[in-house]
């Protein structure tokens, strides 16, 4: 028999029924009696001050219900970070980008809002923007924050070892410059939200969000309110990748003028208001430094890293510090030093997106090894496992990494890509074409991290009077699947079809609390929980099946929807029949709570030292073929073979789904996605000039899954949501430069850079 | 100011006045209630709106509502019969195929369409028939599996 009947099998989601039926409420398909439709108005400009304010025309509007400036507001700066506090919901005497908001109306149409918003009269006084990070950081440059002596955001600095030695040690150095793009999420749902104030003064808000607790807190802070008097509701929700992690200006902007209106207030981006103030991925500066030994051992890195932080702070100081514990994990290299700056200009700010800030770093290192490689006269695969990762080593930053799979992740790509042929093969395809293979291998977190000083949660769930299991979770279901995860791991632990299960888990009045759904964390942490809930009330239900059967709870199994003597199965009740049981006869009804605790998280904040922030660590290797056209610079991905460590796949369908979801968004941040900005203004604001890939573009992909038991995480799983983004662009880069010769250090690899570049370099 | 039109949605029909700029997108979400189809850019560029009229994907939201007067017209909640499941839905659930759920109302749509008119279409004809529904999520192979999988058997 196989050790698990339900863990790892690709079995139906739970969600999936209502998807299909177009059942599922996303935000805009809630419509709620007297709602009004809220508008934002937005700075037309990208430095400004704000003179005066008139919003009398506006009021006079038929229709209109509330319109709110600065003055509305309690005037609380707010950022994800409270010590990082920057922004003000509604602006007051500045305007710092294209889109910041400076006043919100609420009608009883979209229409009239909309009207509202062209009677405001907003008087600006034009400042000189700064729009370009290096200029931002020169001595005079306008200043984006004038309370601020300089551009400087942040800064985050990390030091292993002993660098100058690393380097004094080293038989060659390379340095090399690497520039990465502002790339859109591109959530098919736009963000929206239904602000609701009750008579008490009690706030919920409907939004789609990936993290509810922490957007409560986030919202009491900005309104100045107990989070008591905030609850988050979450619909279904059309695709998170980090975006909806912290709240935008709308959400307090609809529950103002919903406190005003004393109705609830309706606002939802239209695409373009996506594009243009949605937030993005931060583009980075890369500066790199390697020393290496002859024998191709990396024995020292030194990264000084720019972030084009925007007008504002939002999870750059975050992204900035995680990409630096990648930095110092990846090939557990001696001699560390990570130097990086987030830097203001007058431009839509930065948030979290999948791969958060290590995928900008890893573009440059995975690019770097391979000239390091071709320097030395190694295949790109040699010096990858040379320096690879292994299981239980310590690293030099104080971190442990206790489940591994990277040795097997890169060999499994080079044998099923057959990456040792197509190296040899021949490069130029005449007529201008060129083939050409690359690799590129990341590092991850796979349970989140213990920055908060907090990394837990709880779970409860009950088993009906009929056998049907409800759990409450706080796993949040952004698509990716965490609702079938907890279903899926309760269902092998209670030995039923998880059909029989329903997943509670987006009411911040309901749902324990939790940090939400980011760096991977949801499997590992909510997977735990929800692990240790079924555990428990399994024992309940064992109570009831052991006096059936006339046995012991110790003498029981559940699988296959019964539960039975184990050493007699034969002797048998169907876990129904248990769940009336107990119910009918023994007169008590079931349930268990289960929690996962970190109890280093609180020992280890953000500041202290390192090592201890990231429970486990997730691996993974690409592979990528493309083919290359001088004539029109089209970068063509043939294959992408990618293998990922998943500690134990919890449902391969699932598992293959989110490699094979982020491997097309790597594709598109490697190839075609950009978003254009002219003087702080985003040019291609649409799908028609912003490309994202279609079913067309997409290549074919041979997913990998390498199990390597993780000793901590549910059944041995850890998370994979985030990592498989992670080495696409380097790969790309690398099969380029493989096919080409030519080396990329700046991305997109799009057709224009590609073209011009192939024709200086090869004329 | 409005115009009287008949529209014919999941075989019922409904007459309805509509204003000169009304979309058909903006009368099946928020006159009729049908939900299932998804406002994703307005713009005709990814269409998570699609619906089938008189036979062929269409993006709702390029579609004025006068246009679509005496039309046959099939949203998502149009597929399920009698408590089961369409094949495509069927498929779409067994093969992974969905994730935020998002893209997947049009993207079904977009198949049936395909499927109605080509019964054994080759994947390069499904990835082209789909190519205007953008998914963030998948990647795209789940959902092709799930329509080839469906190939010849409607």
């Amino acid at each position: 028999m196989e050790q698990y009947s339900v863990f790892g099998k690709p079995l139906p989601r739970i969600d999936a029924w209502e998807k299909v039926t177009g059942e599922a409420r996303y935000l805009d398909d809630i419509f709620m009696p007297g709602m009004l439709y809220g508008k934002v108005l937005r700075s037309p400009h990208a430095h400004a001050r704000i003179v005066r304010i008139d919003t009398q025309k506006a009021e006079a509007l038929r229709g209109v219900r509330a319109v709110i400036t600065h003055r509305d507001t309690p005037g609380v700066k707010f950022s994800f970070f409270p010590v990082f506090a920057d922004k003000l919901p509604l602006c007051r005497d500045k305007v710092r980008y294209i889109g910041d908001e400076v006043a919100a109306v609420a009608a009883e149409t979209a229409a009239i809002a909309e009207q509202a918003l062209s009677l405001i009269e907003v008087e600006y006084d034009l400042l000189p923007a700064v729009t370009d990070l290096e200029e931002a950081m020169k001595p005079g440059a306008p200043l984006v924050h004038e309370d601020k002596e300089k551009n400087i955001a942040f800064e985050g600095h990390k030091s292993f070892g002993d660098i100058k030695k690393g380097f004094a040690d080293s038989d060659y150095i390379f340095e090399d410059r690497y520039v990465t793009s502002k790339v859109a999420h591109c959530c098919m749902e736009t963000h929206g939200c239904i602000a609701s104030f009750d008579r008490l003064g009690k706030l919920t808000v409907m939004m789609p969000s990936q993290a509810p607790h922490t957007v409560r807190q986030e919202i009491a802070r900005i309104l100045d309110i107990p989070r008591s008097k905030v609850r988050i509701v979450v619909p279904a929700v059309g695709g998170g990748f980090g975006q909806r992690l912290v709240t935008d200006m709308k959400v307090p902007a609809a529950a103002i003028l919903s406190r005003i209106a004393r109705r609830p207030v309706k606002i939802v981006n239209t695409r373009e208001d996506e594009f243009c103030t949605a937030r993005t991925r931060y583009p980075y500066i890369v500066e790199l430094k390697t020393g290496v030994r002859k024998d191709g051992r990396i024995l020292a890195r030194q990264a000084r890293v720019l972030i084009d932080n925007g007008a504002y702070n939002d999870k750059g100081p975050a992204t900035l510090n995680y990409a630096g514990e990648c930095f110092a994990v990846l090939y557990n290299v001696p001699h560390v030093r990570y130097d990086g700056y987030g830097v203001y200009t007058n431009k839509q700010f930065g948030t979290a997106f999948r791969g958060f800030g290590n995928v900008q770093v890893t573009f440059a290192t995975e690019s770097q090894l391979d000239e390091i490689a071709e320097k030395l006269g190694m295949g790109p695969e040699e010096i990858r496992l040379k320096n690879a990762n292994k299981p239980n080593e310590l690293m030099s930053c104080g971190a442990t990494v206790t489940s591994c799979g990277l040795v097997e992740c890169i060999r499994e790509t080079m044998k099923k890509s057959g990456w040792d042929e197509k190296r040899k093969m021949k490069t130029d395809l005449g007529n201008g074409w060129y083939r050409g293979i690359g690799m590129a291998t990341m590092v991850h977190t796979g349970a989140g991290g213990r920055f908060y000083g907090y990394a837990a949660t709880d779970t409860f769930t009950k088993i009906s009077e009929d056998g049907c299991i409800t759990v409450i979770s706080p796993a949040p279901e952004i698509g990716q699947g965490g609702k079938m995860v907890v279903a899926q791991i309760t269902a092998e632990v209670l030995g039923v079809d998880p059909s029989r299960i329903t997943v509670i888990n987006n009411d911040t009045d309901i749902i324990p609390y939790d940090l939400g759904a980011w760096g991977s964390r949801t499997s590992f942490v909510c997977g735990n929980a929800a692990k240790a809930a079924a555990e428990s009330v399994k024992e309940e239900i064992f109570g009831a099946a052991a006096k059936m059967l006339q046995t012991t709870p110790g003498k029981l199994c559940a699988r296959d929807e019964k539960i039975f003597i184990d050493e007699d199965p034969s002797k048998a009740v169907s876990f129904e029949e248990a769940a009336v049981y107990a119910v009918s006869n023994l007169g008590y009804p079931l349930s268990g709570k289960g929690r996962y605790t970190d109890p280093l998280a609180p020992q280890v904040g953000i500041d202290k030292k390192y090592g201890h922030h990231l429970p486990t660590f997730t691996f993974a290797c690409h592979v990528v073929e493309v083919e290359v056209d001088s004539g029109t610079g089209e970068v063509k991905v043939v294959k992408v073979t990618a293998a990922q460590d998943t500690g134990r796949t919890i449902n391969r369908h699932m598992a293959e789904g989110q490699i094979e979801g982020s491997i097309l968004q790597g594709l598109g941040y490697a190839i075609s996605e950009e978003c254009v900005e002219d003087g702080g203004r985003m040019m291609n604001p649409t799908f028609a000039d912003y490309k994202i890939q279609t079913a067309v573009d997409a290549p074919p992909y041979d997913v990998i899954l390498i199990e390597t038991d993780d000793p901590d995480g549910p059944f041995g799983a850890k998370g994979i949501g985030e990592p498989a983004l992670v080495p696409l662009p380097a790969a790309v880069g690398n099969a380029v430069y493989h096919a080409t010769g030519v080396r990329f250090k700046k991305l997109p690899l799009n057709q224009e850079r590609v073209y011009f570049s192939l024709k200086k370099e090869k004329g | 100011m409005g115009k009287a039109v008949v529209l014919r949605v999941n075989g019922e029909e409904y007459e309805l006045e509509v204003k000169p700029q009304e979309t058909l997108l903006d009368v099946i979400r928020e006159r009729l209630s049908l939900t299932g189809t998804k406002r994703g850019c307005e713009t005709g560029d990814c269409g998570a709106c699609t619906v089938i009229m008189n036979h062929k994907a269409v993006s709702s939201c390029l579609v004025l509502a006068v246009e679509a007067d005496g039309a046959e017209i099939v949203t998502i909640e149009g597929l399920a019969k009698e408590g089961k499941l369409h094949p495509l839905q069927e498929a779409f659930v067994r093969h992974g195929a969905v994730q935020c759920g998002f893209c997947t109302p049009g993207m079904i749509l977009s198949a049936k369409a395909l499927l109605d008119e080509n019964k054994n279409p080759t994947e390069e004809e499904i990835r082209r028939a789909i190519s205007g529904n953008l998914c963030r999520c998948t990647g795209y192979t789940k959902i092709v599996e799930a329509i080839k999988a469906c190939s010849g058997t409607l």
